[in-house]
């Protein structure tokens, strides 16, 4: 049934975003919304955790008759390896997207390329401390300090952890012992020891997940944005349009997807000189146009001030990016990470967008291959710019066009950092700390991560979302949950007139909406460095904040790496759907229950917006209590 | 419209009676009983063990006659079968007419010849209700219970008496208990199991002669080794005798049971018999199907009635189930194979590629496979080496007109 | 009356008609496969799904058979082929616990019980409206209810 396209089932999945639901049901192909159904029956072991596959002997399976897989691992045993693997692998994926960063930091450095912010690079300086002989220098010193961060071994601490953490976090993570080993390291030790009949002892492995989470949420989230800061330039609070009418066909429009906008440095530039452009216009467009999907389209837009030209607006999350691929006006996608969706080769072949892979950890079956390397960029660049160009002579006029010009809006509010913010209020966080002592904003949640389907395109994200801000909590959102909510109006000034009534006049009176986008998922770091200044401010560790964080759609490996480190900071974080957990009752204890004692934080489960969001409210009301606001 | 009568109300007397009304929804359908109520003699240990009342053992249900528009005369005993006029007689001068008859009688308890034995009123059966409700009595007046036969029927009153506090001594000629359902080795599974519970077995020993008191009840019980064993009261086990006394009595033809023709006749005109008064087998399951069977051909159905079950026990004493079908001693010229575990033992006795035999004490899943394979014949000689693991996989087939499963050969 | 047919051919083993069959008869009150408590054996399902030995898989599921084994062996009334739909009913509350009917079923389909008080065997999920939850979660369709 999935590969049928002339009897596709008309049955596509809900989504949060109703134009965008009409659109992609009225498509004539497949996406990931038409597949929902065909695979909505769902294995339980596997929604438990209790499937074990890792070895010839299996898979096993746990049920009454047989509760132990054929080497003698209980369930707990089962539903923790493949948990920690997960978290591993979600690490993994972040470190990768660090290390790639600060590479691109330190080729910046070595060859006095162009730095956007300098002051992000000092910022980076001072935490480190570090000095250079002059900017160049420092960043490749900077960036050296990270890159032999993540290259230490696992049985070395890395330094930087002490220097980026919150002090009071760090004394309990000592405490517990887990502050980490060299990030690749951790990540290598960790599929080790969840390979067959190696540990079997559920306790240390959710532990580790802890310590994995720690390496994950200082580097591969905090540190990324701060050293892109640098080369790619500090986000701006500014006002752009959102959503699929970004896209604008007189443009040679190359769709991005992935999370390491530092690879777009050099060909972002060129797209914009004359000679390029000449090109295009040789062609038959007016120029180049970078359209935004998936996180680094959220960093493109989070930093949008410094490219205003060049890109067009993000179109939205990775759960429409089939649908986007759709309009017809796409004629390349560059990718270098995820969510680069396998659903989108066969849509590329039939529309003949030219897809060109540029970090093989994302490589599309029918893409071209031209990894980047900075030394080779520019030849690389051009030669990129003529496949696209060729594409886009060959496609356009030949295959049909689907616009869709009135999706989305025209005055979403982006540009938030912890940085721009706390400029927009004047230059310190009293002003929000008054205002959340005062009750005018009861508290603040993180609604981040992920965009799913199974259960609801954004369904429940954008449900708990609108049940928080009419409870007056300011919503700060990081991800592709950013790319949702912002396509549906949520951040808008508008929007305020969706929120209660304390918190719309703080909106009004501030003139932004009640839900603040960060950006990128990476930027979830940002809303934790936040978090950290705020405590700090109140002089109070991070548990006791009335600030909650819910990964409600959270998607995949990555999300889980990332809870791993809200629950490391002591946070309350709640999602959707178990993550495979259940079939352990430890493990499921573990993470709703004892984690309290060890470092503060939670698991809440819950698939129901509103009743999630009493939960989190009655949890900030709680932490208000015992500070006495 | 017919007039059906049946004398009996057991499973192949109940069975028949609701297979004639399934046919004849208007027939007059009367059945005799000397019985008060239908009772389940499988069940009967439940009721003489006090988990069960009478009304808990009625395997056709409370209201089955009401339901089924059935006419139950109980407690009556049938005396004569008048085959000419074709009705029969009961009780003081009564009479039922009838188009067909079923005879349904069942089996009796035997008492061996032994001196006082036939006599005495302190030596009961254990095959009625009306056997148990005098076990009941005697047991108020007194604990110490002879039983004689460590038969099926023998173990389930032992087991529901030493429950309630008896002290049993059991009696047994062969020189292991149940020695036709097991071997050595599952007969001193269930013995040790019984003496845990504080039965005494003598075995290999039977009762000779009996010292009575002024009333003419057993006193003790004096063996063949000449041992005298105090009792209060005495049930005999040894085995059942089909009631063929009214058969005889009228005129149908009967030797050690009623004969039977393939559907159930017997020598007299539209008398037919099912159950254990047949001897074809003692087994419930066949009753039930001889019920059915003849009930079909009473009917008009022209139906042949099936080989019955091989010999089939099951056994469920104090948590040991035990399953024993087929011929366990029939062993020249076959294999034994034997699968013996701290928890199970098995037995199977394969002759030409055919199961014969099969014991299996402990475990008793996918027995009912075992009985199919030794009833029907089915070849097993390439499956020998998981002889005691086989399950409906190895012989895995759809009737594909009706979704049923088939067994194929593979 | 309605009978569940199965094409073993179609069978995978992903066993999502096991854990349909468990979750329907749970009885602690909870819903949802999360929740199922997969090692509590009073959850054991009703159907089962055995290896055929050859990669296949042979599905067991109760045939609720026209002339079944179980009613015939059972000497307390508990089992009987209802009248009306053709199922084979059991009523516990009549059940002497004997299993006759576990060591008769010539398929070997019921099961005793963990308690060992009664027998287990598949009800056609008649307390759900949708009926049989196997047939509904099966993904490769191999089983359905058919009139027969």
């Amino acid at each position: 049934m999935n590969s049928c396209t002339d009897c596709l089932s008309r049955n596509t999945c809900q989504s949060a975003d109703k134009p965008m639901e009409n659109y992609i049901r009225q498509l004539p192909r497949e996406t990931a919304h038409h597949r929902v159904a065909g695979q909505s029956t769902k294995c339980g072991f596997g929604l438990q955790g209790v499937c074990c596959r890792l070895c010839a002997n299996g898979p096993c399976r746990v049920t009454p008759d047989a509760p132990r897989g054929i080497c003698g691992a209980s369930a707990d045993t089962i539903v923790a390896r493949n948990f920690l693997r997960a978290v591993a692998a979600g690490s993994g994926c972040y470190i990768h997207i660090v290390e790639n960063t600060a590479r691109q930091l330190k080729n910046t450095g070595l060859h006095k390329d162009k730095i956007r912010s300098e002051q992000a690079l000092n910022r980076l300086a001072g935490i480190f401390g570090v000095t250079g002989s002059d900017k160049y220098d420092l960043c490749v010193k900077v960036a050296d300090t990270v890159l032999s961060d993540l290259y230490r071994p696992e049985y070395e601490p890395m330094e930087l952890v002490e220097k980026l953490a919150y002090a009071p976090r760090v004394k309990r993570w000592k405490e517990l012992g887990i502050l980490p080993g060299g990030a690749k390291g951790e990540v290598f030790n960790n599929i080790v020891k969840t390979s067959t009949n190696l540990s079997s002892d559920p306790v240390e492995m959710m532990v580790s997940c802890l310590r994995l989470g720690i390496s994950t949420g200082l580097y591969g989230l905090q540190l990324t944005n701060l050293l892109n800061d640098v080369v790619l330039g500090d986000p701006v609070i500014r006002s752009a349009p959102v959503g699929m009418n970004v896209i604008d066909p007189d443009y040679i429009n190359i769709l991005i997807t992935g999370h390491q906008h530092s690879l777009f440095t050099y060909i972002q530039d060129r797209l914009l000189d004359e000679d390029v452009v000449a090109k295009a216009q040789a062609a038959g467009a007016k120029g180049f146009k970078l359209v935004g999907c998936t996180c680094v389209g959220q960093d493109l837009q989070l930093r949008g001030e410094h490219y205003t030209e060049i890109f067009d607006g993000h179109a939205g999350n990775n759960y429409i990016s089939e649908a986007v691929l759709s309009c017809g006006a796409i004629d390349a996608v560059l990718s270098e990470f995820n969510c680069t969706l396998p659903g989108i080769e066969p849509i590329c072949d039939e529309l003949k967008i030219k897809q060109i892979c540029l970090d093989v950890v994302a490589k599309k079956a029918n893409a071209e291959y031209i990894p980047f390397n900075y030394e080779t960029r520019q030849a690389d660049g051009d030669r990129i710019i003529d496949e696209i160009i060729a594409a886009y002579k060959e496609r356009r006029g030949n295959v049909p066009m689907n616009l869709f010009t009135d999706h989305g809006n025209k005055n979403t509010l982006t540009g938030v950092s912890e940085g721009s913010l706390k400029s927009f209020l004047g230059g310190s966080w009293k002003p929000l700390i008054d205002l959340i002592a005062a009750g005018k904003i009861k508290g603040l949640a993180g609604v981040v991560g992920c965009s799913s389907v199974a259960y609801g395109h954004d369904t429940l994200t954008a449900a708990l979302t609108k049940e928080l801000i009419a409870k007056d909590i300011l919503v700060l959102t990081a991800g592709c949950s950013s790319g949702g909510l912002e396509n549906i109006g949520l951040m808008t000034p508008e929007a305020a007139e969706l929120a209660g009534p304390n918190l719309k006049a703080v909106c009004k009176e501030l003139g932004i909406p009640p839900v603040l986008n960060f950006g990128p998922c990476l930027a979830i770091g940002r809303l934790e460095i936040v978090a950290t200044e705020i405590a700090e401010a109140m002089g109070v560790d991070l548990p006791q904040l009335p600030l909650v964080l819910s990964a409600a759609q959270w998607l995949e490996e990555q999300a889980l790496a990332d809870g791993a480190f809200a629950l490391a900071l002591g946070l309350p974080l709640h999602l959707g759907v178990p993550p495979f957990i259940t079939g352990s009752k430890l493990v499921t204890k573990i993470l709703t229950e004892d984690m309290v004692e060890l470092t503060g934080g939670r698991v809440i489960i819950d698939p129901d917006g509103a009743s999630a969001a009493n939960t989190l409210e009655a949890i900030i009301e709680e932490k208000r209590k015992a500070l006495n606001i | 419209m017919e007039r059906f009568v049946i004398i009996g109300a057991g499973a192949a007397g109940i069975s028949a009676a609701r297979v004639l009304r399934d046919f004849r929804p208007n027939d007059v359908i009367t059945v005799i009983s000397t019985d008060e109520t239908v009772h389940s003699r499988c069940m009967l240990h439940k009721f003489l063990g006090h988990e069960r009342d009478a009304q808990g053992i009625n395997f056709a249900g409370v209201k089955f006659f009401e339901k089924n528009d059935i006419i139950h005369i109980a407690c009556q005993t049938v005396h004569k079968i008048d085959t000419a006029e074709k009705k029969v007689l009961f009780g003081e001068g009564y009479s039922a007419p009838y188009d067909k008859l079923l005879i349904a009688t069942g089996a009796g308890f035997f008492i061996p010849p032994i001196p006082h034995f036939r006599e005495a009123p302190n030596v009961f059966g254990f095959r009625d209700l009306s056997d148990a409700l005098k076990i009941d009595e005697a047991f108020a007046k007194g604990k110490r219970v002879f039983i004689v036969g460590s038969g099926l029927v023998g173990l389930d009153a032992a087991s529901a008496l030493c429950q309630r506090g008896a002290e049993v001594t059991i009696a047994e000629m062969a020189p292991r208990v149940m020695p036709l359902q097991t071997d050595d080795y599952a007969a001193g599974v269930y013995q040790r199991a019984f003496e845990d519970h504080g039965c005494k077995f003598l075995l290999g020993i039977g009762a000779s002669d009996a010292v009575v008191d002024g009333e003419g009840n057993i006193t003790e019980v004096i063996l063949s080794t000449g041992e005298h064993v105090p009792c209060d009261f005495i049930i005999m086990a040894a085995g059942v005798r089909p009631r063929i006394q009214l058969a005889l009595d009228s005129g149908i033809a009967a030797e050690r049971a009623i004969t039977v023709d393939d559907h159930l006749r017997t020598s007299a005109p539209d008398v037919y018999a099912a159950g254990d008064c047949t001897g074809l087998s003692g087994v419930w399951p066949d009753a039930m199907d001889q019920g059915k069977a003849a009930a079909r051909n009473m009917a008009g159905v022209d139906e042949v009635y099936p080989k019955p079950y091989p010999f089939k026990n099951t056994s469920n004493f104090f948590g040991v189930t035990m399953l024993s079908v087929g011929r366990l001693d029939l062993t020249e010229g076959a294999d034994i194979l034997v699968h013996k575990t701290p928890t199970e033992y098995k037995k199977a006795i394969v002759k030409d590629g055919k199961l014969t035999g099969y014991l299996s004490l402990g475990d008793i899943s996918n027995l009912g496979l075992y009985l199919h394979l030794i009833r029907d014949s089915i070849d097993v000689s390439g499956k020998l080496d998981k002889i005691f693991r086989l399950t409906f996989a190895d012989f895995y087939g759809i009737n594909e007109r009706n979704g049923e499963f088939a067994y194929r050969a593979k | 009356m309605k009978r569940i047919f199965i094409d073993p051919a179609k069978c995978d083993g992903c066993k999502s008609c096991t854990l349909a069959c468990m979750e329907s008869h749970r009885q602690d009150g909870g819903h949802g496969l999360y929740t199922l408590d997969l090692t509590d054996p009073a959850n054991q399902s009703r159907n089962r799904i055995l290896s055929d030995g050859q990669g296949g898989y042979s599905p067991i599921f109760c045939r609720h058979c026209d002339d079944p084994d179980c009613v015939r062996t059972c000497m307390s009334g508990a089992l009987v082929k209802n009248e009306a739909t053709g199922l084979v009913d059991y009523d516990a509350e009549k059940c002497a616990a004997c299993f006759m009917c576990v060591m008769a079923c010539r398929y070997g389909v019921p099961a005793v019980s963990p308690d060992r008080k009664r027998m287990v065997k598949c009800d056609f999920c008649q307390h759900l409206e949708e009926g049989p939850a196997c047939v509904r979660a099966c993904p490769k369709k191999a089983i359905e209810v058919r009139e027969v």
